[in-house]
Formats: C-alpha cells, structure tokens, sequence
C-alpha cells in the first residue's frame, strides 16, 4: 500500500516542481542496523549533491 | 427544450410512487438551487440555467444525495447526473456512501462549450435522457506544466498555492469528499492560524487525497475564491493514478481504486 | 420530508456574498455558495462556508442572562430591559454620557443597527458607536 502511495507522489512532486529523486522508499528490518546506517548515509550523500531543499529557501526568503 | 424529457422521466416516476423525491435544479429569479421536488407540480421550476456556462448550475448534488440518504435510507431518489456525477455515484457506491438499489440517475449531456472548458473526458452519462452525446476534450492545462522545467514547475505552483485563504471550499464543494475527519483540519499536520496554509504541503496533502477520488467535475476549482488551478493539479493526479495502475475513477462498476485494495502477499 | 435550499445573503462582513442555505426538514443543514450571485460567483469564505454551524448550535443564548453577583441567571426579557435601562441611566448620570459605548454587528439587519446608533446618539448622548467589521 505504502508502495503505491510512494509511486503517486513521487510523481505529483515531479509534476509540482520538486525533485522526486529527494524521496526514496526503502524496506529495512529493526534487526538490519548495519543496513540501515548504510541507506540513511548513502541516501544523505546524494541528497547533498542535489542540492539545498527549494522549500528551505523559500521559507528563508 | 431541454427541460421537457426531463421533466416527463420524473413526472412518470413520482406519478407511480417510484421515488420519494427528484433531486435536481431549480430556477427563481434567475437563480439556480439545488431542490427536491417531492410533488410533479412542483416541475414546472425545473431549471437547468444558462446550462453552457462552466460555473452556472452546476452543484454537487450528490453530496446532499448522501445527505438525505442518511437521514432516509428507506426511501428511493432520483438525482440530475451529468458526466462527471455518474462517475461520483459509481465511485460513491463502491465505497458504500449511496446504495445503488435506491438510486435513479436522471442523465443529462453536457453542451459542447462547457465540455470544453471543462476538458472533460466525457461529458455524458452512460444513461442518457436528454442532452447531446458530447466529444472528448485533451487536457492543455495539464499539458502546459508537463511542458516546464522542475524549477519553473516550482515557482507556478508557490505562487499559485500563495494566493489560498484556506477557505476550505474546495473540499467543502467536493462532491467526493465525505470524511467526518478531514485529514487537512489536524493541526499536528496542517498548522492552524496561517494563511496561506502549510506551502505546498496543504494542497498536495488535498491532492494526494484526490487519488482514486476526484471525478474531474470542476466543482473545486469553481469554489476557489483565489482562483488557484486546483483542476490542473487533480487531472494530473487522474493521469498519474491511470499510468501507474490503469485505473480510471468512475469509469468501472466494480473496479476498486488502487488505494483501496490492500494485498497480502 | 421536505428539502430546499433557500437564497440568503452572509451575515458576517459587508461584502454580501450569496449563498443557499440547506434545508432539511426545517433544519438548517448546510451551506452552499449561490454560483448565480454577482457578489461572490459560486466562492465564500471560511465564514461564509460555516454559516449554519451557528444557527442550531448548542451555545447560542436562548434566554436574557443577567449578572447577579458572580453569576449569569437566567432572566426574563422584561426583567433583563428593566435592568439594563436602569444601570445606563445611572452610569450616565455618575459617570457621563461618554462612559457608555455601544458596539454593533454585521449580523444584525441596516435597520438594526440603525436603531442602535440612534439610540447611541439621541438617547445616551455619545458617538462612542462602532461595528464590528472594523475589528
């Protein structure tokens, strides 16, 4: 179900100017703690390379 | 005239005791309500107004159809279904809000001008009693955007959503809205006291809500006092939901929305 | 059973707006903005949308209530007119005709207000008179 939310909005952010690629679904187990540092970080990193957030800016504007 | 096929269906039905009331338009000083007539003498004030205009007389009459199926839901209605109501009413017996068994869809087709400005996929109901077969319209507005770049995208919608009062006629016109609470009045997730309301994140928490919802009427974005193009943001919803899951709202009598169906694997 | 919308104007600011008030059997149920009014074309406002909340609503005063000691009782009109009458009387003769101010309402009627003002004016002796629209 969340997947099929995730694919909806995923596309209204393309289409409202926001880049999807800042959202990423990914299934990680309580018991998966080394796996889970290691989405969060490389997801942090490739954030960083797209950029500030528009939405900050427009708040800080 | 329009008015007189109309008028003989219902006359017929109220003469045989088929339905309590008809719910449909009524015309008084050059003023369009809804109205149910419960009495065929009461026919004569039938009135569809200057039916080619976009925002003229059209109300979302299934929304009090609800109503007064719970007040009454013994009782058997007619109701004026263009295109876009017969896709809410399949939506809304889907989701159980209308029993089909006490419903009678009086259809009427929509006139080519105003299934222009509507863009409507098609503006006829399946049950046609009166009105032309209308032709469908391609979506521009959509078009339009899908034609801009991510930034240019992002500046339209801030400036579009800028100008929203939070008025809430958009869900409140909603003929498809029928939540007894509304995710968009929590305050843990739409802020209170700020106009405009959270930017973008009220009207595309709407618009997410819209998914295997909205039937394209228009309703919304004729409530808008601040003229945003809510239709825009809703069709492109209607064709993301279709890409995604070949799902058509409205269009199938037993086809659930995909947001309805939860899968075990 | 009866439904109907009935053509009515917003009691709240002076833009007027049109709206259709939703009647259920004689209750009024909801509200429906009037797409064939000039003044707001089928669009209201967060007020204007709520209008019949207050109309069948549980806090609305449906008797005079005067204040005795700490407490507001219940009176009757004629008790409530008495009083009231009295104590301006009074607190204009201590204190002034311009100690006393009157504040009106967009939910009462031109005439209403009309009323009140006069009465301001002629009757208590101050133009300390205002509306709530400049709230």
């Amino acid at each position: 179900m969340a997947k099929k939310r995730l694919a909806v909005l995923q596309k209204l952010l393309e289409f409202s100017g926001i880049n999807p690629e800042r959202l990423r679904m990914r299934w990680v187990s309580s018991a998966e703690a080394v796996e889970f540092v290691h989405e969060i970080s490389e997801f942090a990193e490739e954030i960083k390379k797209l950029g500030t957030n528009p939405l900050k800016e427009k708040d800080a504007a | 005239m329009v008015n007189t096929k109309i008028k003989e269906t219902v006359r017929a039905l109220l003469v045989e005791g088929k339905i309590r009331g008809f719910l449909g338009l009524r015309g008084e000083n050059g003023h369009i309500m809804p109205h149910l007539f419960c009495d065929p003498q009461e026919l004569e004030s039938l009135s569809l107004g200057d039916w080619k205009k976009a925002g003229d007389s059209r109300y979302p009459l299934n929304q009090i159809l609800i109503r007064l199926a719970m007040e009454y839901p013994e009782e058997t209605f007619a109701v004026l279904v263009r295109g876009c109501d017969e896709r809410g009413l399949r939506e809304l017996f889907k989701w159980k809000q209308l029993d089909e068994e006490k419903v009678i869809p009086i259809g009427i087709g929509c006139p080519d001008e105003l299934a222009k400005v509507c863009e409507c996929e098609k503006p006829f109901p399946d049950g046609l009693i009166d009105g032309p077969r209308g032709e469908k319209t391609g979506s521009q507005k959509v078009a339009r955007i899908n034609e801009m770049g991510l930034d240019a995208r992002f500046k339209f919608w801030l400036a579009e959503f800028n100008r929203c009062v939070k008025c809430f006629g958009c869900r409140n016109v909603c003929p498809m809205c029928f939540c007894n609470e509304c995710t968009l009045e929590e305050e843990f997730l739409v802020g209170k006291g700020e106009v405009p309301p959270d930017n973008p994140t009220f009207h595309l928490v709407r618009a997410m809500h819209m998914v295997g919802r909205c039937i394209d009427c228009g309703l919304c974005e004729e409530a808008c006092p601040a003229d945003i193009p809510l239709r825009t943001l809703y069709k492109k919803i209607a064709d993301i939901v279709s890409e995604e899951f070949g799902y058509k709202t409205g269009y199938s009598v037993d086809e659930k929305s995909p947001l309805n169906i939860i899968e075990v694997k | 059973m009866e439904f109907k919308t009935v053509l009515s104007t917003c009691p709240y600011c002076g833009c007027g707006c049109g709206m259709l008030l939703e009647v259920l059997d004689g209750k009024i149920v909801g509200t429906l903005p009037s797409k064939t009014s000039p003044v707001n074309e089928g669009k209201l406002c967060v007020k204007g949308w709520t209008v019949h909340e207050f109309v069948m609503s549980p806090n609305r005063l449906t008797k005079p209530l005067v204040r005795k000691g700490d407490i507001l009782q219940e009176s009757s009109w004629d008790e409530a007119l008495d009083f009231s009458a009295q104590r301006l009387k009074e607190i204009k003769e201590k204190y002034g005709p311009d100690s006393i101010a009157v504040l009106t309402s967009a939910k009462c009627t031109n005439e209403e207000n009309y009323l009140l003002q006069k009465f301001t004016r002629a009757a208590i002796g101050t133009n300390n008179t205002d509306h709530c629209a400049r709230l």
